[in-house]
């Protein structure tokens, strides 16, 4: 990404504060973003608006984000390293079994979209077209989508080495990877209080899953 | 073919209910087909081993089923007249456990019901439930005000799995209902109850109801509702004092106590029946907490059946047997229990009324000094079983008296288990409503 913030105002600031003060904006712009979507949705909201509700000028933002998509990546960013942070303080987590922990860390992830219901569901679809930024399997979205697979081998590595699954290699985490997807499909649709159907089909396709595995249950 | 029989999915849920269904309604529609060429003792026979056959069937095929369909056999059980005696008992004794929760779980749908997560709006909250309830599970609380408290979590969208369930039951019904055995109307009044137990709105309202209706007997305890801390899915009550039968005869009370808690627990039945006409219908002994002090906890009321007063006034004749003196009386009784297209001049309506009046006049004689009842005695235990079986052999019970007969009943179990002498004819007096409405 070109960087000329900083070129036009002709500031000499040093690179860790001139990253801040980057990353500062790029965040002020997505929460303005947000609440613009939620109000007039995806395809309402114009790019004037967003300048204007982030006080910045529109020239500029196209320096930080040049489509939705772009904007839309930085939230999902933001989502896995949340995510991440969150999971590494859980104490909790750390020792319980499997399906609990991957439910825990999926209901993570449903809470940190939920208030932006609306937001997601148009880049979800979006995400579906092969030529998509979000798509995940663009070469934009590749750090996003390594850093995620990761995050969940690591946890699938701890699970095979206790034994509560066989060893499933690589193959584990674009499983979950592919099941989170199916899940926020089912979620975006869930008409029950509270999504509570999501999560009683998070919570027994966890639980049935762990249990093919354990028994082998691949081999059909 | 290495997969493994996933027993709490739906699929497999499906297959075996449609099993289930095709089973039963196989054989009832090959009963009805040669029927006409039977002779009558030839059918009675036949009856009794389609009942037999199916008892053992249904009892195999749903114990191998969890979740809300269980539900559904409680329900259907309450249905006398459509299944043999047999089959009604193997019915009546499925429990229903929903799957557990593990702690997220548990925490996502409290947050998803209350907004926000147990340890936000609770002091401390314990993370391991203490008692798993038929739709979820129960948890031990510290309100912020520092009162104990038990809090009921529902499993999610229970409500929508049984509903699915009554889908299928529907579809694997179909070609029971042909044969008028199995009526849409039975399945809806099932369902609705079903449905009203997954609304911890209701339960809150009985629990005030009957708080507020069981105060003139000081030594009952009835849960408070926190309103501000449930809704449909969650319901905190206070804690009542008191351990569960097995607990508290461990620590070998004495045969006063006993006696005490026997009396009182009889009370809390009469008192239950002839005043409030409304019952808490789940005898099982784990809903009632019992304390040293002599007092009792009623908990659990999901399922509170509420009685129609002729049905109620009826049942006081089985006490106080003005009818055999008045035909009129006899006429009406026979009415309301067996519907008023019965005859009461039929052999099994005189069958089951002689035996009823002979029961009573053994274990609750009219005359007498009133001595007290050793419900230890397993003669009582065995005159009531032999009783209720001679009943629905017979026919005899409409479902509300089916229901009647069945708390009390457990009721006698739990005295019996107690070992307590209790003057139980004395106390159903103490309460019953005259028979006839006043003015009538």
């Amino acid at each position: 990404m070109k960087q000329p913030a900083e070129a036009k105002k002709g500031k000499a600031a040093p690179k860790g504060k001139r990253n801040l003060n980057k990353e500062r904006t790029k965040e002020k712009i997505l929460a303005a973003a947000l609440e613009l979507f939620r109000e007039n949705g995806l395809e309402g909201t114009t790019t004037k608006q967003i300048s204007r509700k982030a006080g910045i000028a529109e020239g500029t933002l196209f320096n930080y984000f040049k489509t939705k998509e772009d904007l839309a990546l930085f939230f999902f960013q933001k989502e896995t390293n949340d995510l991440i942070r969150w999971y590494g303080q859980a104490a909790r987590l750390q020792d319980a079994p499997l399906p609990e922990k991957l439910f825990a860390i999926i209901h993570r992830q449903l809470e940190y979209i939920a208030p932006y219901e609306e937001f997601i569901g148009a880049v979800f679809f979006r995400s579906l077209q092969p030529r998509s930024k979000l798509s995940p399997l663009s070469l934009e979205s590749q750090e996003l989508r390594l850093k995620y697979l990761r995050f969940v081998s690591d946890i699938l590595a701890q699970a095979e080495e206790k034994k509560e699954i066989p060893p499933i290699g690589e193959l584990g985490a674009y499983a979950v990877g592919l099941f989170y997807m199916g899940i926020v499909t089912h979620w975006l649709h869930d008409p029950s209080e509270g999504k509570q159907k999501t999560l009683a089909l998070l919570d027994r396709s966890l639980r049935l899953g762990t249990t093919l595995l354990k028994k082998g249950g691949w081999d059909w | 073919m290495g997969l493994v029989k996933p027993k709490r999915s739906s699929l497999g849920r499906a297959t075996r209910l449609a099993r289930l269904g095709a089973g039963l309604t196989g054989s009832y529609l090959a009963y009805q087909l040669q029927r006409p060429f039977l002779d009558d003792r030839e059918k009675e026979v036949r009856r009794q081993a389609l009942g037999r056959k199916s008892a053992r069937q249904i009892r195999e095929d749903l114990q191998d089923l969890r979740g809300p369909i269980m539900k559904v056999g409680q329900a259907l059980s309450m249905q006398t007249h459509l299944f043999d005696a047999d089959v009604v008992q193997e019915l009546a004794g499925l429990q229903m456990q929903a799957p557990p929760m593990h702690g997220s779980l548990m925490r996502a749908q409290f947050k998803g019901a209350l907004g926000k997560y147990p340890e936000e709006v609770f002091a401390s909250f314990e993370p391991e439930p203490f008692a798993a309830a038929s739709l979820g599970q129960v948890h031990r609380a510290v309100t912020k005000r520092g009162e104990e408290v038990a809090v009921k979590i529902q499993y999610p969208a229970i409500r929508e799995a049984i509903e699915t369930d009554f889908r299928m039951l529907r579809t694997a019904g179909f070609a029971a209902r042909l044969t008028g055995h199995l009526k849409e109307s039975v399945i809806r009044e099932a369902e609705r109850g079903i449905i009203e137990e997954t609304d911890y709105r209701i339960e809150a309202r009985n629990l005030r109801h009957f708080a507020t209706q069981l105060a003139p007997l000081p030594f009952v305890r009835v849960p408070r509702v926190y309103d501000d801390l449930s809704c449909e899915r969650v319901l905190t009550m206070s804690r009542v004092r008191g351990v569960r039968l097995q607990e508290f005869l461990e620590t070998n009370p004495p045969q006063e106590l006993r006696d005490q808690i026997g009396t009182g627990l009889t009370r809390l039945f009469f008192f239950q029946l002839f005043r409030i006409q409304a019952l808490h219908a789940d005898p099982h002994p784990g809903n009632y907490l019992l304390d040293q002090d002599g007092t009792i906890g009623l908990v659990d009321f999901g399922c509170v059946k509420y009685l129609k007063s002729e049905i109620v006034r009826c049942y006081a004749q089985f006490w106080s047997r003005e009818w055999t003196n008045d035909p009129a009386l006899f006429a009406e009784i026979i009415h309301v229990i067996f519907g008023p297209e019965v005859s009461p001049a039929e052999p099994r309506v005189r069958r089951c009324m002689a035996e009823i009046r002979s029961f009573y006049d053994e274990f609750h004689p009219l005359d007498g000094p009133s001595r007290a009842l050793d419900l230890a005695d397993s003669k009582f235990m065995d005159g009531l079983n032999a009783l209720a079986k001679t009943l629905l052999k017979n026919k005899f019970l409409a479902p509300d008296f089916l229901f009647l007969s069945r708390t009390e009943s457990g009721m006698c179990n739990l005295l019996h288990t107690l070992q307590a002498r209790v003057a139980t004819t004395q106390i159903a007096r103490e309460w019953m409503p005259p028979i006839r409405k006043t003015g009538q």
